[in-house]
């Protein structure tokens, strides 16, 4: 079965100035990507392409295998990460306007708002002006948007920024409920800890390059085999000296260590037993934000 | 059944504006305003009934008389306008002195004004009439036409003259204005047709600067709010510039048709029955159907024209006052056609009118205003359609292009360089 999604060598310049440079990647049917990043990585750029918003200078955007054409745009639900909506409409007819645009007819668009401002605790506020709502309101109207034609696709930039903890959680569970019918997600954010809960897979990009892309279960492992966890008595700084250790820092009750790649662990601690009393030492498992750093800082 | 996506942006377009309450105002107030600007001075003036404090000092001693009578004769057949309270004063020996005395009455208030009429400034035909204020030019004016009528009769009766058997010799003759055009003949007052000529060019002038600027800042706020984007991901650049475009120039047809139809009112049977009796000597223009379909297509031509530009311009620029700037050369283009407007309705058939009328930027309204006063040749109203509209789809081509990559740039300004080349892009 071909992927939800895929990228090949995408590549996109703006005035001589590489944005997105050969990117390539699948985002399986019913999973959620994560597209990881620092600021001014290409990830926005890589999502306008996908939405058709911008075009490629190269590459390919395939959705379920085909080339995408223009009338995509209806099975696809998108959160931009500048939240811009009319300031002058209704909740309710902005909703039904941007339903409409995405291939519902009015009656259903219309039948279907209804029940999504339940669902978001907005309903008392449908004949509202857009202007009279929160920031936190506008962008639950705008998550709205994106689900009200249940598209197969959905896309969200940085759909973190800005909520509170109660409408994260919202979020999440919308999204991870979304996921259970099957549908593809594909979402930028450098928000780690959220696309930790939620990722099946994650991509790493910088500078418009991808330097680190698979599931987010494997990447774990990949990079717990480095980081090790030691409680031990003696003289730790001696840790500088040793030449297995590529950096160590001290924790509150432990000492959080990384090898240099290839060197196993219980080499390390044949060596570090000839010059501490050793109490414990174990592998740890990675956070996201430690693969983020660790590859960005391999990736040179 | 999903509509398309034009029509659903064109929809909104047209929806918002329509709900708006500045519509709803602009659209009742403006005309209102227009017949208060109109009507209210003519009536005022018209129903004015100041009595006027004169003294007259007249020196040769019939004029004075014959003034007197005609005023008094002005009052019997109750024709409107200012009334004079005339105090005759005899010729003092000092003429300085009593000249001194009078103007001192001027300013103390004890009255308004005082003339002087003598022989020698007769034979200049002129009298001096000396007041705190001169700037009461209908009471003057009315005064020079009692006074001229007074002093002619003092002439003819001193030269022999029956002047009652050569009044009627010398009156004036009045033009009475026909115009003739394929429908038929009919009488119509010049200045009625210049004033609806001007009307019109004015209506649409304002009308093509105001929704064009309309279309800039819609296109801003989409920007600038960024829910460019979110549209943008389901819908062609091109199909939301057209959607927005079609949907403002209905909202603006939308106005000039109730306009029109305000206008039709006022000028019409009902309009004329009820306004020329309150307005005497108001003669109402004729507008008829061939004038107002020009008037609205000459508007479409001209909105799309000046609208697409806008659209460019407002899709190119960071903010509004970026945008205004670049808008001045619209403005320009607009208030330079408009300028054309005397020498137009003068002469419309002249090199000047008929070039201007076939070159695209100023032809909606040189062209209206040629077919609001004389009807032009056929061929040069196809023509000035013809030229006008392929100069609009070659603007809207080229807008649409600028419009399309500067929808979702932000930061500097692009330079005239970049925005050909965005043009060009395919």
């Amino acid at each position: 079965m071909p992927p939800g999604l895929e990228l090949r060598d995408l590549t996109k310049s703006y005035d001589g100035f590489r944005a997105v440079d050969r990117l390539s990647l699948a985002v399986a049917s019913g999973s959620v990507f994560g597209l990881l990043g620092p600021n001014g990585a290409g990830k926005t750029t890589t999502l306008r392409m996908i939405l058709n918003i911008v075009a490629p200078d190269a590459g390919q955007v395939l959705l379920h295998g085909h080339p995408l054409r223009p009338e995509d745009g209806a099975r696809i639900g998108y959160l931009p990460e500048e939240r811009g909506l009319y300031k002058r409409m209704s909740v309710f007819d902005h909703l039904v306007f941007l339903g409409e645009l995405r291939g519902l007819g009015r009656r259903e668009a219309r039948r279907r708002v209804g029940p999504w401002l339940e669902r978001l605790d907005l309903a008392r506020r449908a004949r509202s002006r857009v202007e009279e709502l929160s920031k936190g309101m506008q962008q639950k109207v705008q998550l709205a948007a994106a689900l009200l034609h249940e598209p197969e696709l959905l896309i969200l930039d940085e759909p973190f920024t800005g909520l509170d903890p109660l409408n994260q959680s919202l979020f999440m569970d919308l999204l991870l409920e979304y996921r259970r019918d099957g549908r593809t997600i594909l979402f930028s954010t450098h928000v780690l800890e959220q696309a930790e809960k939620l990722c099946d897979d994650i991509g790493l990009i910088r500078d418009g390059q991808s330097i680190l892309i698979g599931a987010l279960e494997d990447l774990k492992r990949r990079f717990a085999s480095r980081r090790y966890r030691l409680v031990a008595q003696g003289d730790v700084a001696r840790l500088d000296a040793v030449d297995a250790v590529e950096r160590w820092r001290k924790t509150d009750d432990a000492v959080e260590l990384v090898l240099r790649p290839q060197v196993p662990g219980p080499a390390l601690l044949r060596e570090l037993v000839d010059f501490l009393e050793v109490v414990e030492f174990r592998p740890q498992e990675a956070t996201l934000e430690e693969i983020f750093v660790d590859a960005v800082r391999d990736a040179g | 059944m999903p509509a398309s996506h034009v029509f659903v942006i064109l929809r909104r377009e047209y929806r918002v504006r329509l709900r708006t309450r500045a519509f709803w105002i602009s659209t009742f107030g403006f005309p209102l305003l227009a017949l208060l600007i109109v009507t209210l001075p003519v009536l005022l003036l018209t129903r004015s009934t100041t009595s006027h404090r004169l003294v007259v000092v007249d020196t040769t001693g019939h004029v004075a008389p014959l003034l007197l009578e005609r005023l008094a004769e002005r009052e019997r057949e109750g024709r409107r306008g200012a009334r004079f309270e005339i105090t005759l004063a005899a010729a003092e020996p000092d003429a300085a002195a009593q000249h001194d005395a009078l103007d001192a009455r001027v300013l103390g208030q004890q009255i308004d004004a005082w003339l002087r009429i003598d022989s020698e400034g007769l034979a200049h035909n002129r009298v001096e009439y000396r007041s705190d204020n001169v700037s009461n030019l209908l009471t003057q004016q009315l005064l020079e036409v009692e006074l001229s009528g007074a002093v002619r009769r003092a002439r003819l009766q001193e030269a022999g003259y029956d002047e009652t058997a050569v009044d009627p010799l010398v009156r004036s003759v009045r033009l009475e204005s026909v115009r003739v055009s394929a429908q038929g003949s009919r009488v119509q007052g010049g200045q009625a047709q210049f004033f609806l000529a001007y009307a019109l060019a004015f209506l649409l002038y304002a009308v093509l600067a105001i929704y064009g600027a309309q279309v800039m800042n819609g296109v801003l706020e989409e920007k600038n709010s960024h829910v460019v984007e979110l549209v943008l991901s389901t819908v062609r650049p091109l199909d939301l510039m057209a959607g927005k475009l079609i949907g403002i120039g209905l909202v603006g047809l939308t106005q000039l048709a109730i306009w029109i139809g305000l206008l039709l009112l006022v000028i019409g049977p009902l309009g004329a029955g009820a306004l020329g009796g309150r307005l005497p000597n108001v003669e109402l223009p004729v507008l008829d159907a061939g004038l107002a379909l020009h008037f609205f297509a000459l508007f479409v031509v001209g909105y799309f024209l000046y609208a697409s530009f806008y659209a460019a311009i407002g899709a190119a620029s960071s903010n509004l006052q970026e945008a205004q700037q670049l808008a001045f050369v619209a403005v320009f283009v607009l208030l330079a056609s408009f300028m054309l407007f005397l020498p137009v309705v003068n002469d419309p058939d002249s090199t000047l009118s008929v070039t201007a009328s076939l070159i695209p930027l100023f032809s909606p309204l040189v062209m209206m205003l040629r077919i609001s006063v004389k009807t032009p040749p056929a061929w040069q109203i196809a023509l000035s359609y013809a030229l006008a509209l392929g100069f609009v789809a070659f603007m809207v081509w080229t807008c649409a292009r600028i419009y399309r990559i500067g929808i979702l740039m932000h930061g500097k300004r692009p330079t005239l360089r970049e925005l050909w080349r965005w043009a060009r892009t395919p």
